[in-house]
């Protein structure tokens, strides 16, 4: 190891953290909002990268007949519990955010497809990814959103099973790898470059975070998410709805996957199941952050990101057992720095 | 008599089935069944310490593969007798889930589950990289297991092991779960503070769980080893432990009898669906995983607690607690109570700070043996927060407490119950899903000594006869003998509340501390509160309650201390402190 | 009155039925096929191709002997303990002729034992390592990993590289092409300088590729199939590696090659004849049988065949008819005998030209081919080209 090398695989390190801390927001968002621990993630940017290479294949990106069929089951659960509470005049509202949005995404995508440069079809990966997490959310989470946290992380297992089932069986087993949206690589000096790709990741990585820690400080819906997570039942006295924090939290998380999928799919082979390590390495950052912290969490994700990168050059074979070994002491130091309410859980009967 | 009858009946159907099955079922259903028996010796260990434990555990997996190539290894390259390799598989898995578990045991909220995760997925990943467990290919040629002359070669001879062994790892867990040890380990999810008032310490009892758990994985670890007589990593994954997750969560999380019923539901339909679907279609295979997948999804939907509770339900079968005989003559050992009338508790210049805030400001008082002491004072007066300090649940700012002529401050919550001080909880804390009867033998716990081993082997009669009595007794002080085996969750909340006092009681306490013992109580349950606290004085009992209820405390206690803003403002017989200027200006404002 | 009559009746009826279903049952036994194949889980590409190459075997030849070859397959998701009990299924349940499968050789080895147990020829298509008479009952369509890697080493060899760099999956693959470049390197006198892995599911092998290239290896050797394998020489390439690259055959297939693209320029790997039918001399013994293939695969999955894997799932096939061609008409499909009579057949089986080379079987080992069926191919244009 001399100082080239260690270079060479810091900048490697910063590029997986770069993607390991967008995933960390959205799953920080989705878990402060709903206490979910939204596993799926990693899949629903495994779904935009395989869109993408769809589409750069001129094939209509199988992605639309799952968003399809999901906003179909969600407009007619929807519409059920409209007939229930009679509240007709939430109609058009309704159709518009569970029908009329998903259609417009795949509309794009099916339009990309066949004409458009590659840009609008980047674009239509990342709309197409959107509305798959409300969309999950809706048919599958929400019915069980008072079940213990066991059953919901659980059902988020499940849900990842189920759509890298579905990814292998439309996408196939073959990895694929799309077009980059920045051709060409920054050359620091000899044998040393770095990707303009894996820039534009790294300068995502910033602004997504920095525009989150704007966001939940400074706007009212930053604030309203904040108050759902901390009390549902206190927010829903001062008349917020939680079910419309966690739509709109499933929805910025999903976007984040779409532009995390991407990203990452020019510089990285994507596989139908791709999506698992990617949310878990997240989600160790995610853990560094406390689960709550947008900034630990970016200090998080580029330490999992060095960590992997160095391990990796001292033995590839036991990468993954030492950064998750790793993550044993972090929980602990973690769970030291958080003094717990002594929670007494209902009884499992 | 007639359960007795039942069980032995049970048995032998049991055996009867063990026996014959294998001669009577096709090859494959025997390998299935061998596996679902494998798969239910996982998840009976599984159920105990997430289920009962609530420590979610994504990591059984990796257990059992260390049990299996732990035997692996032993009997292919030292070439001894695979029951040498069972002891060996069992040392070596209980040692490393001992050790992982003194990590990790004390993580809470959602640490403990991710840290499982985490060890969940590198545990298989190194066994894959190390040159000497055959790397990914794994060993093979594993020796089958010999009992006496018969070699245990075949599937059909290892079913009636496999099955064996999972009606002894059921039987036992039974038995524990129903033991002093298994109740405390139900009382697991009250929370820490419930059992150190309890005097047990919730982070071994949880790592005693979890290294039962690993035991259980190792067994059939073992087994896999020497049914399959090859190993490799992929049967260890974190996928495979997800899926054993999986079955218990089908079978009924709480419920030892789900993970028989979860993993036969998921082996079976999983095999099911394979079988079928190729046949359907030309993608069968693919398309069968998302069927199952979407089975499973409507599964958590509708029956979000598995199924084995409706089935209970169905088969009738809702007292699964056999009773436990009570035995008058049989007593536990009790204390000596100190003469009425010694100095028993002393509060010294007590202080509690917060940050900026004194919320007990140098308070004194002394607490002597045989009489009720009344603690009053208005809203935020700080009465709380030194029942706390007393309790150990707060360490102090300043000050000493002195209990028995032995300094207490500092002390941890469970040392300060051992010694002697009982104390109840402002919001209840009784597990209801136990029964009455249960939950006062709870608070015994201290009193006896059975442990682990001697409670699943059911070595422990003499002493559940004489715990059950001490809580008969307890139980008849309060009037609910006869509701003793109902489930306190059914109770009223001011019947839970004489039930908690029930339970200090059994803990044979020199000092009883109650925490607004009247809140939320009826007239009559008032007055068979007083009655109850008026004959534990008169046996030698001590009381100190913290209370709102001024009419309550009045005609009940024999001297009282008044808090305000933290510091005591008054002291002295009822009659004196109702009479005491700053006490009424305290209470009504300052023009009384 | 009645009495007599019904019985009369009755008797005629049961008599009819019992011929007409004697003459069903006699008609032609069916000879069931047992397939386990990887159609999920990390090996799911390399059982994706395999499936094809069945469904071309089928179409291809799908009687034999009068008897209807049909197929019962069954998805194993890369895991050997579900691939045992799956060959457990199917003799035991099912009662099948023979077995093929699987990809992924710890699960190939555990069908293997299945399979010598319950007295059923298993024709495989992976590497096996089973010897004695278990080998009389498992056999194998594939070249072992040891005869390509020799190839390449020889071809190393002649190139005059003194040292070599490997990089291969952490798993049982990565291994076993190690293990096998191992002895033969060091027959051949090439010093291996670098043994780095990686998962088939990771992102980067920056780390593995820069030791390697620390220790300046004249040439890499890249131990990994499919897509997967295709990260090792992207990242090569992108440090700037100029030496020479080499691979196994399971890289041969077109996702692979449009992955890798200008970085796998001159990569070598050895392969059987089937990939390069075209190329191939006609008095090459495989180049009939190759068409054939070509043709038939076409057929059926609508586009001509680019991998290996499927072409060693044909062969598979191929050996299970032809030798239950030569199993006496007089035995019946099902039965034990004719599982014994198919698996002789199959043992015997001598000079039968397949697409992967010629297969002759013998006995106390599973594999069929020698170095005489291995051609070294080189990657040029993104186009497989036949080295002499």
């Amino acid at each position: 190891m001399n100082a080239d090398i260690a270079l060479i695989l810091g900048a490697d390190g910063l590029a997986g953290s770069a993607v390991y801390l967008i995933a960390g927001l959205g799953l920080v968002l989705i878990f402060s909002v709903t206490r979910v621990i939204f596993v799926p993630f990693g899949d629903i940017a495994v779904f935009a990268a395989l869109s993408l290479g769809a589409m750069e294949m001129g094939r209509l990106p199988a992605a639309i007949m799952l968003i399809g069929l999901f906003a179909v089951i969600a407009l007619i659960m929807e519409l059920v519990e409209l007939r229930r509470d009679r509240a007709w005049r939430r109609l058009p509202a309704t159709l518009l955010i569970w029908g009329l949005a998903p259609l417009l995404a795949c509309a794009l995508a099916g339009w990309a497809t066949s004409h458009g440069p590659e840009g609008l079809r980047v674009i239509a990966a990342v709309l197409l990814a959107v509305p798959l997490g409300p969309l999950i959310n809706r048919v599958a989470l929400q019915p069980i959103a008072h079940a213990s946290v066991l059953t919901l992380l659980i059902a988020a297992l499940v849900l990842h099973f189920l759509l890298s089932g579905l990814g292998l069986l439309w996408f196939g087993p073959e990895g694929i790898r799309t077009k980059a949206s920045l051709d060409g690589a920054w050359v620091l000096s000899e044998g040393f470059s770095i990707n303009h790709q894996v820039l534009l990741t790294i300068a995502a990585a910033f602004l997504l975070a920095a525009a989150f820690y704007v966001g939940f400080e400074r706007t009212r819906l930053g604030k309203v998410l904040r108050a759902t997570a901390s009390n549902r039942t206190g927010a829903r006295l001062v008349g917020i709805r939680p079910r419309h924090t966690a739509l709109v939290a499933h929805t910025v998380a999903a976007l984040l996957a779409g532009i995390v999928g991407v990203l990452i799919s020019p510089v990285t082979t994507i596989y139908y199941d791709s999506g698992l390590m990617l949310g878990l390495k997240a989600f160790v950052a995610a853990i560094i952050g406390g689960l709550i912290s947008y900034p630990l969490t970016a200090l998080g994700a580029v330490a999992v990101g060095l960590v992997e990168s160095f391990a990796s050059f001292w033995s590839g074979g036991l990468k993954e057992v030492i950064v998750f070994g790793l993550l044993i002491p972090v929980l602990i130091l973690r769970s030291g720095l958080t003094t717990h309410a002594d929670e007494a859980e209902e009884d499992e009967v | 008599m007639n359960s007795r009858v039942r069980t032995a009946g049970g048995l032998l159907l049991a055996l009867a089935i063990i026996a014959a099955a294998p001669q009577l079922l096709g090859k494959f259903a025997v390998v299935l069944l061998n596996d679902i028996g494998l798969a239910t010796l996982v998840v009976l260990g599984l159920v105990l310490v997430s289920g009962v434990g609530g420590a979610i555990s994504f990591g059984q997996a990796a257990f059992v593969g260390i049990a299996a190539y732990a035997t692996a290894w032993l009997t292919t390259t030292q070439a001894v007798s695979p029951w040498l390799g069972l002891a060996f598989a069992l040392l070596l898995t209980c040692s490393c889930a001992w050790l992982i578990g003194a990590m990790t045991m004390r993580l809470g909220g959602h640490y403990l589950p991710l840290s499982t995760i985490a060890w969940g997925l590198a545990l298989p990943l190194l066994f894959g990289n190390i040159d000497a467990l055959g790397s990914h290919s794994g060993l093979g040629n594993i020796p089958p297991i010999h009992l006496g002359a018969w070699s245990l070669d075949q599937d059909r001879s290892m079913f009636p092991l496999i099955w064996l062994l999972v009606l002894g790892g059921g039987w036992f867990a039974v038995n524990l779960l129903r033991s002093r040890s298994g109740r405390m380990m139900r009382a697991l999810r009250g929370g820490e503070v419930l059992l150190a008032s309890l005097g047990a310490d919730a982070y071994r009892v949880r790592l005693t769980l979890f290294v039962l758990a690993a035991a259980y994985a190792a067994v059939a670890g073992w087994l896999y080893a020497h049914a399959y007589r090859f190993v490799s990593p992929t049967p260890f994954s974190l996928h495979a432990s997800i899926e054993y997750m999986f079955m218990m969560v089908v079978g009924g999380t709480s419920q030892l009898a789900g993970a028989f019923l979860g993993s036969a539901v998921f082996m079976g339909l999983d095999d099911l669906l394979k079988d079928v679907m190729p046949r359907i279609s030309g993608r069968g295979s693919e398309i069968s995983s998302l069927i199952f997948a979407l089975i499973f999804l409507l599964i958590l939907q509708r029956v979000p607690r598995g199924l084995g509770r409706p089935l209970k339900r169905l088969l009738g079968q809702v007292r699964t607690q056999r009773p436990m005989p009570a035995a008058a003559e049989l007593a536990l050992p009790r204390r000596e109570l100190p003469a009425r009338g010694s100095l028993l508790l002393s509060i010294d210049g007590v202080v509690r700070r917060f940050g900026g805030l004194t919320a007990v400001d140098r308070v004194s008082f002394d607490v002597r043996a045989g009489e009720i002491v009344g603690l009053i004072g208005p809203n935020g007066a700080g009465k709380s927060t030194l029942f706390n300090l007393i309790t150990g649940a707060l360490p102090l700012t300043d000050g000493k407490v002195r209990f028995l002529d032995a300094p207490i401050a500092g002390l941890p919550q469970r040392e300060i119950a051992l010694r002697g001080i009982a104390r109840t909880f402002q919001h209840v804390k009784l597990r209801s899903n136990m029964t009455l009867l249960e939950n006062v033998a709870l608070g015994a716990h201290a009193r006896s000594q059975c442990g682990l081993a001697r409670g699943g082997l059911r070595l422990d009669r003499d002493e559940e006869a004489r715990i059950a009595g001490e809580a008969m007794r307890q139980l008849e002080r309060i009037g609910l003998a006869d509701r003793a085996h109902d489930l306190a969750g059914s109770l009223p909340l001011g019947t839970q509340r004489l039930l908690e006092i029930a339970r200090a009681l059994a803990a044979d306490p020199v000092l009883i501390v109650l925490d607004e013992p009247a809140a939320g109580l009826r007239l009559v349950e008032k007055e068979g509160l007083i009655s109850l606290l008026d004959t534990l004085r008169a046996e030698g009992m001590t009381v100190l309650i913290v209370e709102h209820d001024m009419e309550f405390v009045m005609n009940l206690v024999d001297r009282l201390v008044v808090l305000n803003f933290g510091s005591k403002i008054c002291e002295g017989r009822p009659d004196e402190v109702r009479a005491d200027p700053q006490v009424q200006a305290a209470y009504l404002g300052s023009d009384a | 009155m009645f009495c007599r009559i019904r019985p009369l009746r009755t008797v005629r009826s049961v008599l009819v039925l019992g011929l007409l279903s004697a003459a069903a049952l006699a008609q032609a036994a069916d000879l069931k096929v047992g397939v386990i194949l990887p159609l999920s889980g990390p090996v799911a590409a390399q059982g994706l191709s395999d499936a094809k190459g069945i469904k071309a075997g089928m179409k291809f030849q799908d009687t034999v002997n009068g008897h209807k070859i049909t197929v019962i397959q069954l998805d194993d998701a890369s895991d050997p303990s579900v691939s045992a009990r799956n060959a457990r299924k199917l003799t035991d349940q099912d009662h099948v002729d023979v077995l093929i499968g699987t990809g992924g050789v710890p699960g190939a080895m555990a069908i293997a034992a299945v399979a010598h147990e319950a007295k059923t020829p298993l024709v495989s298509f992976t590497p096996l390592s089973v010897t004695g008479d278990a080998a009389d009952w498992a056999k194998t369509t594939t070249q072992s990993a040891q005869t390509m890697i020799s190839a390449v080493v020889g071809h190393m060899k002649r190139a005059g590289v003194k040292t070599v760099g490997y990089i291969g999956f952490s798993d049982s693959w990565g291994d076993l092409a190690y293990e096998s470049l191992k002895k033969s390197a060091d027959a051949a006198g090439i010093k291996i300088v670098a043994n780095e892995r990686y998962a088939r599911s990771d992102n980067s092998v920056t780390g593995q590729v820069l030791k390697i290239m620390a220790a300046r290896p004249d040439a890499v050797l890249g131990g990994t199939a499919g897509t997967a394998g295709a990260l090792p020489y992207i990242a090569l390439r992108d440090r700037g590696y100029k030496g020479a690259i080499y691979g196994t055959h399971g890289v041969l297939g077109p996702e692979f090659v449009r992955l890798v693209g200008a970085a796998g320029q001159g990569l070598i790997v050895p392969t059987g004849p089937a990939l390069v039918g075209d190329q191939l001399p006609d008095s090459n013994p495989s180049k009939t049988i190759t068409a054939s293939y070509r043709k038939a695969y076409q057929e059926v999955n609508g586009e001509p065949p680019s991998d290996v894997f499927s072409a060693y799932a044909f062969d598979a096939w191929l050996v299970v008819a032809r030798a239950a061609a030569k199993v006496p008409a007089k035995l019946e499909p099902g039965t034990q005998a004719y599982r014994a009579a198919l698996r002789d057949a199959i043992a015997a089986t001598r000079d039968l030209p397949a697409t992967e080379g010629v297969l002759t079987y013998q006995p106390g080992t599973p594999y069929g081919t020698d170095e005489h069926s291995v051609v070294i191919v080189k990657l040029d244009q993104s186009k497989w080209v036949l080295l002499p």
